[in-house]
């Protein structure tokens, strides 16, 4: 069973009316890894993951959980997976502990011990009425409920909404001890530096159609950094953009800050030929530079195809 | 000022869609009643004792005009336009603080005055509106079918109307902004209203009654007979003054207290709970068995509205009916009318010199459907849509459970709590027939509480159907409701002149067959039965085949 892939959909598609929501989408999610799913508002994200929840029906395409098939076996595939939906509601007038057992008795029962610690892990306060509760403090229980019994696959929309740093980061350590264990995690997010926190790969989806599907190291390996220049004299950043690699040049005084993807000694030596140079400082480009930069692509590219709804 | 031009423009547009509803539905049975009033005989109404006018809303001068004007206008259109004005009432100040909406509002800036003015505002804009429209259709209506309406003043009958029903409104407002609760503020106006409807109709009947039915405000609307004798400008301005002290409350009420957040009521459950020499026992009774199945929950939902419902139909409909009936028994053989049964048609039928008339007109014509479909169709609407709106569905059917499961149960508990009250409308009614001793046969009760529980059954069916289909709890109850309204005014209709098409109506199936008298009506109940279960037969593919909403 641990070797079934876990998420997998083919072609899918969604159109409400004219909107298409989602365009023929192609993706897999493997046992034993977090896939993060990145997107700005509105992209699909949530098309996506109700659709292979059963809770709205492709327009064509399909979708397999744990090798089966998402509308034909949905009760059964949904014994073996958890879910977090997307601005999570609960029963306002049950309290957490209540709404735990509603679940577990749907699901015919659940390890309360594993319950306990999961509230334990996170702070959940269980005795209250859920409608009473902060927003972060409900999706803990929400957060809870999708961990409880112990599934194959996690899906969760947004799941970090509302908690606290704090506690994002326990939440964050919990996936990544069940990814250990075997199952394994669908996140979909637009907070990136989550993503690149617990992600072994991820899918970037924009306008309903799934414009990058890497790994996380890859992404990286791509070798993109964040460059910033102190030069003698004042810059003007055209000259900047010129130069082969370099993108998302911001210039103040004497700085100049860009992204840049190549070799470090050519972006130096196209530099001298203009000014001097007084100092430099470099990171490794973090997820969010590379996903602005997809979607500078993306913009620039296919934009009069897509941009049209 | 924009602010507070967009606060009454969109209570306008969240509201318009109810009041169209209402009006144009009130319209198409005037045009409907008057149609059927020209075909029959009127030459019974004459011959009347004036002490029954007021019980059942029909004026001295019996004629076409009247009768209609009287038995749509002065009886569906009050209640539908005072609930209108309660729904707004309950909603403005009340609504927003449930919704947890007022925050953003008055983020604005804005004081809470101008914003109850706004609102205020729109919602007599609104009723003037709607009884503008009721004015024109009044007058359009009789000259389309030549009807004569000499010696009526329509114009002073509909101000009356819209000022006796905007006073519900301005009740619910006040106790909506003095309490923040909407459920209050609806309830206890909807109660004042049902009460004062009985009182003012039942009151003059008794011996020095008349005086006391100026307690109640249905008296300033209906006590002056506005469509005969034109408007009473001194009930008018203790209407007005009321709503005006009404609205006086309101403004003190919001300003004075802190707003509420998004928050849950606070139930004997949960004081039960949270007391520690209570709490392990009310968890083990109650804190988990509540949840422990789909059914249960949804049972344990609507407990509240189970207990006012069936409390109401046992006490006041049941008990309290037969000593009530001894008292008035002796103006009606006094009189010694033998009534005519046509009269009486939309009232649900019945002789008033017989007990069992007297519980058909009083009890089962009216408010004992209207009792069961509202739990009925309550449960039937939130089944499903009420799900879907408060984005609840997708969690609960993240679980192993299918959609036809969610379906079955929701049903069950709708049907346990139909039976139920069904049950308490027997127990309600025979004991009043046992207090009082008015002979009546207990197996007959039990034939007519069975298939008015059927009735409110096939209602339910119909609320959880339209959930299923569209997913809107509005669409789930505005449905039911017009239909129900739509095809008991067409039994009562057709009932008059003994047309085919009263067959069409669910209702013909429900009283038909005098089951007070005659017992059980197998074949009607059957079909009663068939119809709800074609109606949840269809609901099930319904819901299975649709995309589900996200937001509400």
């Amino acid at each position: 069973m641990s070797d079934q892939i876990a998420l997998h959909t083919e072609a899918l598609t969604k159109h409400y009316g004219e909107v298409k929501a989602l365009v023929d989408l192609d993706l897999d999610v493997r046992p034993g890894e977090v896939f993060g799913f990145l997107g700005p508002n509105g992209a699909g994200k949530t098309t996506m993951i109700r659709t292979v929840m059963d809770e709205i029906r492709p327009t064509s395409g399909h979708a397999r959980i744990l090798g089966m098939d998402c509308h034909d076996q949905s009760v059964e595939i949904r014994r073996h997976i958890g879910y977090l939906p997307s601005d999570l509601s609960l029963y306002p007038n049950l309290t957490g502990k209540d709404t735990l057992t509603y679940f577990a008795n749907l699901r015919g029962g659940v390890d309360w011990s594993y319950v306990d610690v999961l509230a334990e892990r996170l702070g959940a306060e269980l005795g209250k009425k859920v409608g009473d509760l902060s927003s972060g403090n409900r999706q803990k229980v929400g957060v809870i409920q999708a961990f409880m019994n112990r599934p194959q696959l996690l899906i969760m929309d947004e799941p970090s909404n509302g908690l606290d740093p704090l506690v994002q980061r326990e939440f964050q350590a919990m996936m990544r001890e069940i990814v250990a264990e075997g199952a394994s995690v669908f996140l979909s997010s637009h907070t990136l530096s989550e993503v690149q926190r617990v992600a072994d790969r991820v899918g970037i989806i924009r306008h309903g159609h799934l414009i990058a599907r890497e790994s996380v190291a890859s992404l990286r390996s791509k070798g993109m950094r964040s460059v910033e220049l102190e030069l003698a004299s004042i810059p003007n950043p055209d000259v900047f953009r010129s130069i082969d690699g370099v993108r998302d040049v911001t210039a103040e005084n004497h700085r100049v800050q860009l992204s840049y993807e190549g070799k470090m000694a050519e972006l130096l030596r196209k530099v001298a030929e203009h000014y001097d140079v007084v100092d430099i400082s470099t990171q490794e480009a973090d997820l969010e530079e590379i996903f602005l930069a997809y979607y500078h692509d993306e913009r620039n590219g296919a934009a009069a195809q897509t941009a049209s709804r | 000022m924009m602010l507070l031009a967009t606060v009454f423009s969109k209570t306008v547009l969240d509201r318009w869609r109810g009041v169209t509803i209402g009006v144009v539905s009130l319209a198409a049975l005037l045009y409907f009643g008057m149609v059927v009033y020209q075909d029959i005989d009127l030459s019974i109404y004459t011959s009347l004792p004036p002490a029954f006018e007021s019980l059942i809303g029909i004026g001295e001068n019996a004629d076409v005009a009247s009768l209609a004007y009287n038995a749509i206008y002065s009886s569906y259109g009050a209640i539908i336009l005072a609930g209108i004005a309660i729904a707004m009432g309950s909603a403005f100040i009340a609504g927003e603080e449930r919704k947890g909406t007022i925050g953003v509002l008055l983020g604005n800036p804005r004081s809470r005055t101008q914003v109850l003015l706004a609102k205020t505002a729109a919602m007599i804009v609104m009723m003037g509106l709607g009884g503008l429209v009721l004015w024109g259709v009044g007058l359009a209506t009789p000259a389309a079918l030549d009807v004569s309406i000499e010696g009526m003043d329509v114009t002073a009958f509909t101000l009356h109307l819209v000022v006796g029903t905007l006073f519900y409104g301005f009740l619910a407002l006040a106790i909506g902004s003095w309490t923040g609760k909407t459920g209050v503020a609806s309830g206890v106006s909807a109660g004042v209203l049902a009460v004062s409807f009985f009182a003012v109709g039942i009151l003059p009947i008794i011996e020095g009654g008349e005086d006391w039915a100026r307690v109640f405000p249905w008296y300033y609307f209906a006590g002056s007979d506005p469509l005969m004798n034109g408007v009473n400008w001194g009930h008018l301005a203790i209407l007005g003054a009321a709503s005006l002290a009404l609205f006086l409350v309101a403004f003190v009420g919001v300003n004075r207290r802190d707003l509420r957040s998004k928050s849950t009521g606070v139930s004997l459950l949960d004081t039960l709970r949270a007391n520690p020499i209570t709490a392990r026992v009310t968890e083990k009774l109650a804190g988990g068995a509540r949840v422990s199945r789909i059914w249960v929950k949804a049972a344990s939902e609507h407990q509240g509205l189970l207990f006012v419902v069936s409390g109401l139909m046992f006490f006041v409909m049941g008990v309290l009916m037969g000593p009530i009936y001894s008292v008035i028994e002796d103006a009606v053989v006094e009189f010694g009318v033998g009534f005519p049964e046509e009269l009486l048609a939309l009232f649900g039928g019945g002789d008033l010199s017989t007990p069992e008339g007297y519980f058909q007109i009083e009890s089962f014509g009216l408010v004992t459907p209207i009792a069961l479909m509202v739990v009925t169709i309550t449960m039937g609407a939130k089944a499903l849509a009420g799900e879907e709106e408060n984005r609840t569905m997708g969690i609960l059917l993240a679980n192993p459970v299918r959609r036809s499961a969610v379906v079955t149960e929701k049903l069950a508990a709708m049907v346990l709590y139909g039976v139920t009250v069904g049950i308490v409308v027997f127990a309600g009614t025979s004991a009043g027939n046992w207090i009082s001793s008015l002979g009546m046969s207990y197996a007959n009760i039990a034939a007519t509480a069975a298939l008015a529980t059927l009735i409110g059954l096939l209602f339910g069916a119909l609320a959880l159907l339209v959930g299923a289909v569209t997913g809107r709890t509005r669409f789930a109850i505005f449905i039911p409701v017009g239909a129900a309204l739509f095809f008991h005014t067409m039994n009562a209709l057709a009932s008059l002149t003994d047309a085919w098409w009263g067959r069409l109506s669910p209702f013909y199936y429900y009283l038909g067959s005098d089951p007070l008298n005659n017992g059980m009506a197998w074949g009607d109940a059957a079909i009663l039965l068939g119809v709800t279960a074609l109606l949840v037969a269809l609901a099930y593919p319904a819901f299975n085949q649709r995309d589900l909403r996200q937001t509400g």
